[in-house]
């Protein structure tokens, strides 16, 4: 079945936040799949995993409004939270029986897990990650992603059925809702073996970040390096942040030197965030952090040091002293009431 | 405790340049053992190190040029470590490599309790290997781990970073767990721990060995085939602004910021 040709559809996997809206990234890729569908005339079916009794037909109304001309709504006790055994049978066993083309979602700490275990199991391929899609003339699904410490990019395609693919956060725009469209919902009750459970999930600690904003999703990020000289210091990172509406990041060299947590992570070993703002303060610009704040829209610097490699990268910025130049800006920012539009 | 660490040599991609073409300069190359696989290598070695009788087994898919992670992997504490090397496997994708280390470990120790795995290698960066090989073993895994401890000899706390936080989890073993960063760096190996390295026959096992079709493998077993790759697009250097005079600086990088309509 994995080499057959016949295929059909294009698939989002549906993602919803512990909240029960749908996660940025599955919106994003309801988008990706339209343009795909503009392509290849292959209708979007929309994924969306739940509890009998879950109060979900607004979510299934909401995928029809973005662009799905059906809703698999799978429905079973146990998936009402995120388990990789589960997740794994449930798509599984679906994308068998309706032999889909295409299969998307975006990639969260969920799709990392379970969908390279989907695509073993079915034998064909996936490409993580990806920052571009298309159809190629011969009706293939051409992936573009990055590769080689995010230093190349690279053009995929998978010669199985189906084509299996994450697509990073920010990298498509998100999904906008018709009102005037809806979608064919039907309910599945799939046959699973709740005994091969045997991962649970025991605590989650939410990271206060910036007021709460998740760093990955902000579209404005303000992060401070070895520059700041202490831990005393962020402050000012802490300052501008809140001034912007942004959160809070940090390089590898502070979170090592336990200035600050490594959920404040970005970059190789850490986070990828992917702002309309990014502010980089007292930041050399290592390439190890810059991996992770490539996809920024824009990036301001301040540093001291006029070789600093992060001014190679930054669109704008001022060769200065971030003890004096940082307050000032927060302070101007404050008193002009001035807004970032994002 | 048996523990299976899964590892990959890598360029180090921090360091190495690119021609004007965007190609690879061959000598800017150095091979080193992949940041995430320190970490599994390290969370081994520690779990080793708390549970008296345990062996780590060190596996990896490369070139006679590999052995050196292997060797290092030893240096840290590693016990036994194999080489799967065959020409058959080169080029294999992320689910061809999963095919290799899974019959390797089906072969050298099924009664495995734990695999340990790097989340992503710098090279590929598709996170991968890990959930494949976990399902084609039929064990669970708990990929984007940052620390990874037994709770008892039956299961594994594994603390991972997600868009939510951070989540504990806890899994019962045998059981796969992706490491991508710790709060704890790899150790540098100890002279006694390179000298033991050097004593330390490697094996290497080939398709053959392992069972493997060469349809399983390398370019023909792979299911994502790599079209072509370039440098991904820099940005050119932007404004500069003389941070001197620090009011007159701020006026400055707020007026850019009104024009680019951001603010």
């Amino acid at each position: 079945m994995a080499t057959s040709q016949n295929n059909t559809g294009i698939w989002v996997i549906a993602e919803r936040t512990p909240t029960g809206a749908f996660t940025d990234t599955t919106l994003e890729t309801l988008s990706a799949a339209k343009a795909l569908k503009a392509q290849n005339q292959e209708p979007i079916t929309a994924v969306l995993f739940a509890a009998p009794g879950q109060d979900i037909q607004s979510l299934e109304a909401q995928l029809g409004q973005c662009g799905a001309d059906q809703v698999l709504s799978v429905q079973h006790q146990s998936l009402q939270h995120y388990e990789v055994s589960l997740y794994t049978q449930a798509l599984t066993q679906l994308i068998e029986a309706r032999q889909p083309n295409i299969v998307l979602a975006g990639a969260s700490s969920i799709s990392r897990d379970y969908f390279p275990r989907v695509a073993a199991k079915l034998q064909t391929g996936m490409a993580a990650d990806c920052v571009g899609l298309e159809i190629n003339p011969e009706g293939q699904l051409e992936a573009t992603r990055p590769t080689f410490g995010e230093n190349l990019l690279a053009k995929v395609v998978i010669p199985r059925r189906p084509q299996m693919a994450t697509l990073r956060g920010k990298a498509f725009p998100k999904a906008e809702p018709n009102p005037a469209q809806s979608a064919a919902v039907e309910t599945i009750a799939p046959d699973l073996n709740t005994d091969s459970v045997k991962t649970k999930l025991v605590e989650l600690c939410e990271t206060g970040n910036g007021g709460g904003k998740k760093l990955e999703e902000a579209e404005i990020v303000v992060s401070g390096g070895r520059g700041l000289k202490g831990p005393e210091h962020y402050h000012l990172v802490e300052g501008l942040a809140q001034a912007l509406g942004g959160a809070v990041g940090s390089t590898r060299a502070v979170v090592d030197a336990g200035w600050r947590p490594h959920s404040e992570q970005i970059g190789q070993t850490g986070k990828t965030v992917s702002p309309q703002l990014y502010v980089a303060l007292g930041i050399s610009g290592q390439i190890q952090h810059v991996v992770g704040i490539t996809s920024s829209k824009l990036i301001v610097a301040i540093n001291k040091d006029p070789d600093a490699p992060i001014f190679e990268l930054a669109d704008v910025g001022i060769v200065g002293d971030v003890f004096q130049i940082v307050p000032l800006l927060t302070k101007t920012i404050k008193e002009q009431n001035l807004t970032v539009s994002v | 405790m048996k523990i299976v660490v899964g590892i990959k040599q890598v360029p180090d991609t921090t360091h190495v340049k690119f021609d004007a073409n965007g190609n690879v300069q061959p000598d800017s190359v150095e091979l080193i053992l992949n940041p995430c696989c320190g970490y599994a290598v390290e969370t081994a070695i520690r779990i080793k190190e708390a549970h008296e009788g345990s062996t780590v087994i060190a596996f990896t898919v490369g070139g006679p040029q590999a052995k050196d992670v292997l060797k290092r992997a030893i240096a840290m504490g590693c016990d036994e470590a194999y080489l799967l090397n065959d020409g058959a496997f080169q080029d294999s994708d992320a689910f061809g490599t999963a095919r290799i280390l899974t019959a390797a470990i089906q072969k050298i120790a099924p009664d495995f309790d734990m695999l340990l795995f790097g989340q992503y290698t710098d090279e590929d960066l598709a996170g991968i290997t890990g959930p494949a090989v976990a399902e084609s073993l039929n064990v669970p895994n708990i990929t984007l781990a940052s620390k990874a401890e037994l709770k008892d000899a039956q299961t594994i706390l594994v603390e991972r970073q997600t868009e939510q936080g951070l989540e504990r989890y806890e899994a019962t073993l045998p059981a796969m767990v992706c490491m991508a960063n710790c709060d704890y760096e790899p150790r540098i190996p100890s002279i006694k721990g390179v000298m033991k390295a050097n004593r330390t026959e490697i094996p290497t096992l080939d398709a053959a060995a392992l069972g493997l079709a060469p349809d399983q493998v390398g370019k023909a077993g792979s299911t994502v085939i790599t079209l072509n790759t370039w440098r991904k697009p820099r940005k050119e250097g932007g404004i500069k602004i003389d941070g001197s005079d620090p009011q007159e600086a701020v006026t400055q990088l707020i007026g850019f910021l009104k024009e680019q309509k951001l603010m």
